[in-house]
C-alpha cells in the first residue's frame, strides 16, 4: 500500500505541476538542528520552520500571498536543501538563493532585508537593526518582527542580539540559537556573548 | 481538526483513504490509481471545499463520482490481490465471490454498500457523500445488502 501510495501520490503531483495548480513547493530537509520545514515560492524561499511542520500563521500568510496551491515538491527544494547543507558543514557563509519577503508587512519587511545584510558570524542587536530598518524608535517592534522570522538561518536572525550581549530570544528556541552561532563563531558563552560590537 | 487550506494539507489528510476507497470501488490498481489522481485534481481545479470542514464528503463525493464515470466507460475483470483490501472476512466464502457480486452492484449502491459496510461511515456522511437523504442512503445500503448475500447463496 505504501509504494502504491507512493506512486500514485507522485504521478498526481506531477500533472497538479504541469498543470499549474502548485504556486509553493514543500518539503522537509534534514539538518543537524531536526527536520526543517522549507517552502520555495514564485520569487525564492517562503519558509524555514523548524520541526518539520509548517507554521499556521506562515501558511495562511502564504495562501494570502500566493493562494492554495502549496503541495510537496522535493526537486524545487533541492536548491535549498544543498544550501543548508553546505552551511552547516560549514563550507557555505552567504546563502546564493533567493528569499521571498513578499507575504509579510512593508514593516517586517525592512526589518528582515536589514537582518538578511548582516554578515556571516556578526552579531548586531536589535536596536541596531531598527535603525538599519529606518525604525530607531521602534526596537520592542522590531524585535517582534525579527522572532517572527518565517525563514531562519538564511535570513539570519540567529546574529542579532540583546542590547546587554546576551542572546535574546530565538523562535527556532535558544539552544539552535546558540548552536548556530558556535557554528559561525565558535564557542558561546554561557550567558550569551559580550557586549556587541555594533 | 482545522479546515486545510493548502492542497498539500488536504492531501496528507485524505489521500490514504481516498485511494483506499478507490481500490475497493474499482477493484484494480490502475484504475484506482486513475480515480485517486482525477478526485486530487478535480479538488485543486474547484478549491475551495463547498462547505467548511466538509471537504472529506467532497472528496468522497468527487472520488463516487469519478468510479461511476470510469465504470461506465469499460468494465474490467477484478484482481484477487487488490480485492484483499475490499471484502470483509466471511467464512465459506471466498474473497473471489464477494468481490464478484460487489462489482454486480449498479454504481450508485456499490458506492453506498462500499462506504457503510467496508469504509464503516455515517449514514449521514453517506448521504452527504451520495447527495440523496438519509433515508435513501439507508435503502441503497439494504438493497444492496439485500443482492449480496443473494448472490453468496
Amino acid at each position: 500500500m505504501i509504494s502504491v501510495m507512493t506512486d500514485a501520490r507522485e504521478r498526481l503531483l506531477t500533472r497538479a505541476r504541469r498543470e499549474g495548480l502548485e504556486a509553493v513547493g514543500y518539503r522537509v530537509v534534514d539538518s543537524p538542528l531536526g527536520p526543517l520545514w522549507v517552502a520555495v515560492g514564485p520569487r525564492g524561499v517562503v519558509a524555514v520552520t523548524y520541526g518539520g511542520e509548517p507554521d499556521a500563521r506562515d501558511l495562511a500568510r502564504i495562501v494570502r500571498a500566493y493562494g492554495p496551491g502549496v503541495l510537496p515538491d522535493a526537486r524545487r527544494v533541492d536548491p535549498v536543501a544543498r544550501e543548508l547543507d553546505q552551511y552547516f558543514a560549514g563550507r557555505r557563509r552567504v546563502f546564493d538563493v533567493a528569499v521571498d519577503l513578499t507575504p509579510l508587512t512593508p514593516f517586517q519587511r525592512r526589518v528582515l532585508s536589514a537582518t538578511a545584510r548582516v554578515p556571516y558570524g556578526d552579531l548586531v542587536t536589535y536596536a541596531e537593526i531598527a535603525r538599519r530598518a529606518g525604525n530607531d524608535k521602534a526596537s520592542r517592534a522590531t524585535g517582534g518582527a525579527v522572532g517572527a522570522n518565517p525563514i531562519p538561518i538564511v535570513v539570519p536572525c540567529h546574529r542579532v542580539v540583546a542590547t546587554d550581549g546576551t542572546l535574546g530570544g530565538y523562535s527556532g528556541g535558544l539552544d539552535n540559537k546558540r548552536r548556530l552561532l558556535q557554528l559561525e563563531r565558535g564557542a558561546v558563552p554561557a550567558g550569551g556573548w559580550p557586549k556587541s560590537r555594533s | 481538526m482545522s479546515v486545510p487550506i493548502t492542497f498539500g494539507e488536504l492531501l496528507d489528510r485524505h489521500e490514504r483513504e481516498i485511494l483506499a476507497y478507490a481500490l475497493r470501488m474499482t477493484g484494480d490498481r490502475d484504475d484506482a490509481d486513475d480515480v485517486y489522481q482525477e478526485t486530487f485534481l478535480a479538488a485543486f481545479r474547484s478549491w475551495p471545499p463547498p462547505r467548511r470542514g466538509s471537504e472529506r464528503a467532497w472528496l468522497y463525493r468527487i472520488a463516487t463520482n469519478k468510479v461511476i464515470d470510469a465504470s461506465r466507460k469499460r468494465k474490467r475483470l477484478v484482481r484477487m490481490a487488490d480485492l484483499q483490501l475490499a471484502a470483509p472476512d466471511r467464512d465459506g466464502v471466498t474473497m473471489a465471490d464477494l468481490a464478484a457480486a460487489v462489482r454486480a452492484l449498479p454504481a450508485g449502491q456499490r458506492a453506498a454498500f462500499v462506504l457503510r459496510r467496508v469504509e464503516g461511515l455515517e449514514y449521514t456522511e453517506v448521504a452527504l457523500i451520495l447527495e440523496c437523504s438519509e433515508e435513501a442512503a439507508r435503502a441503497r445500503v439494504s438493497e444492496a445488502t439485500k443482492k449480496v448475500r443473494e448472490a453468496m447463496k
